[in-house]
């Protein structure tokens, strides 16, 4: 019954804004706004197992890479800087520079230092998407628990024990809200690469379609990009439940009493 | 064995200076189970920070097992008040307990001999894949002392351990801690601002001044060893100690050391 409810609840307004696109689109005769019947046949027609191989996978994989990259990165330096408050004293106003830039504005550059390929595209999604990572590890780390950082120094837990069992678990349930909130921009940051000195990508593709007049495509484009926001998103909330179920079920355990 | 010698620590933050600990002597014989009362504010925690090696002395100094020390002594372990912060609530219980001996590169098969051991004197076997925050606020605290006796400590520090938990558990507790004291054969330190408690558990009992804090008094307490929570307290040896020590306390409520000069 809850699941039920559930369902109905979460499928509820996606569903209704599918009728209401649906029925005041019907029948469309606007070039740029066709009916969402046009959209979704262009749709079948366009995002077709080749149009997926040449341009929807070299999207995600760099999507992947500069995701991965980040969130190694970002952890790595977090704990090194929330770890040490003098590391932080030093790196914080770099940080803070580099963090107040655009991404965007870095494809250029980036082109420039490391051509148009795939490595470009890569080092600007991490770089766009590393800062909620690394501040939040960073404050994740320094908020640890003072008693459990006493306990770990009587009982001389060290070393791998004490980085993975104090810092990063400590840390964990803020470095899963930062990968979140990076998972969001590096989906942003991965299209907008696309759109600059690409050859294929779906970036690349949305923006072919709409300088050659193919709007129903670019707009089934565009509901594809949607789909796989919100396919990542489902796939974080389970890897995060996963990971994190100490965190809720304390929570939880908290409220009761 | 624990020595504390002309201990003074004083904290000086943002331009206010607060001694909390004036000049503190006395000794802990090897096997002695201790409790330290005083007034509140009288820097109890501090002098186990110290003797833990969680924080420096400002002047003299504290040795364990012979050791002066300065930083976390092999050997010791605490029990900290806040038991439901000082467990990885990450970790199951049997983790929990094991993880110092993970530190200390126990062979896995002799870890899980200890925990269970462990587990069983403080009566959680078959707690062990229990997270700590299923379990209640005195099972928690009996977590932290199973992880304290797997650890095969020489000393053991507990601070303020059963100020958390109600009145039944608290009973229960300090039978435990007798026994495992009994079994172990550990030097214990216990610090408590619970004068019923430290004259019932301890062999000794000594007494601190209120800040900045040296030792009032040092009581030897004669009761017979197998202690029991109704003949015990009601053992009019037990009344004469404890209105002992509740006199002293009271006392040097009413006059700070710094008072005196």
């Amino acid at each position: 019954m809850t699941l039920l409810r559930r369902t109905l609840l979460a499928l509820g307004l996606p569903v209704l804004l599918v009728a209401v696109w649906w029925w005041a689109s019907a029948g469309s005769t606007d070039f740029y706004r066709p009916a969402l019947s046009t959209i979704l046949a262009a749709f079948a027609d366009t995002w077709t197992w080749d149009r997926v191989r040449a341009d929807v996978l070299p999207s995600l994989a760099r999507l992947a890479a500069g995701y991965l990259l980040a969130l190694t990165g970002g952890v790595a330096l977090g704990v090194l800087i929330g770890g040490n408050r003098h590391v932080r004293a030093f790196l914080e106003p770099l940080l803070e520079f580099l963090r107040a830039i655009p991404p965007p504005v870095l494809v250029p550059v980036f082109i420039l230092l490391s051509g148009v390929g795939d490595r470009t595209k890569v080092l600007v999604i991490a770089f766009g998407c590393v800062w909620p990572i690394l501040l939040n590890t960073v404050e994740g780390v320094r908020g640890r628990d003072e008693v459990l950082s006493d306990t770990c120094r009587t009982y001389r837990i060290g070393g791998g024990l004490r980085l993975w069992h104090l810092l990063l678990r400590s840390a964990s349930p803020r470095i899963v809200t930062g990968a979140r909130q990076a998972l969001a921009i590096a989906l942003i940051v991965m299209v907008i690469s696309e759109m600059i000195a690409a050859d294929n990508g779906l970036g690349f593709a949305v923006l072919q379609f709409q300088r050659g007049f193919q709007i129903p495509a670019m707009w089934s484009g565009v509901l594809l990009l949607g789909l796989i926001g919100v396919l990542l998103a489902w796939g974080f909330r389970w890897a995060e439940r996963r990971m994190l179920g100490w965190y809720y079920g304390q929570r939880a355990g908290r409220r009761e009493w | 064995m624990l020595e504390v010698d002309h201990l003074n620590k004083v904290y000086d933050s943002h331009g206010r200076r607060v001694e909390a600990i004036g000049d503190l002597t006395f000794t802990v014989p090897e096997g002695q189970f201790a409790c330290v009362v005083g007034p509140s504010g009288c820097g109890k925690t501090t002098l186990l920070r110290t003797l833990a090696g969680l924080l420096p002395p400002t002047s003299g100094e504290v040795q364990v097992l012979r050791r002066r020390v300065t930083e976390p002594p092999a050997g010791l372990a605490v029990v900290f008040q806040e038991y439901g912060r000082s467990l990885f609530p990450w970790l199951r219980v049997r983790d929990n307990v094991e993880l110092p001996l993970r530190a200390q590169r126990i062979a896995k098969a002799r870890r899980r001999e200890l925990a269970d051991e462990a587990l069983a004197a403080v009566g959680l076997a078959g707690t062990g894949s229990a997270y700590p925050w299923q379990l209640s606020g005195g099972m928690q605290q009996r977590v932290a002392i199973a992880r304290a006796i797997a650890y095969q400590p020489r000393v053991l520090l507990m601070d303020e351990p059963f100020a958390a938990v109600d009145a039944q558990t608290r009973a229960d507790l300090e039978d435990l801690i007798r026994s495992v004291w009994q079994r172990l054969g550990v030097t214990l330190l216990f610090v408590t601002h619970d004068i019923d408690e430290a004259v019932y558990l301890g062999q000794r009992v000594v007494i601190l001044s209120a800040a900045p804090t040296r030792v009032a008094d040092d009581l030897d307490i004669d009761l017979p060893a197998d202690r029991d929570q109704l003949t015990t307290r009601a053992d009019p040896r037990f009344t004469e100690l404890r209105s002992r020590v509740y006199a002293q306390i009271q006392k040097v409520k009413a006059d700070p050391p710094g008072k005196e000069g």
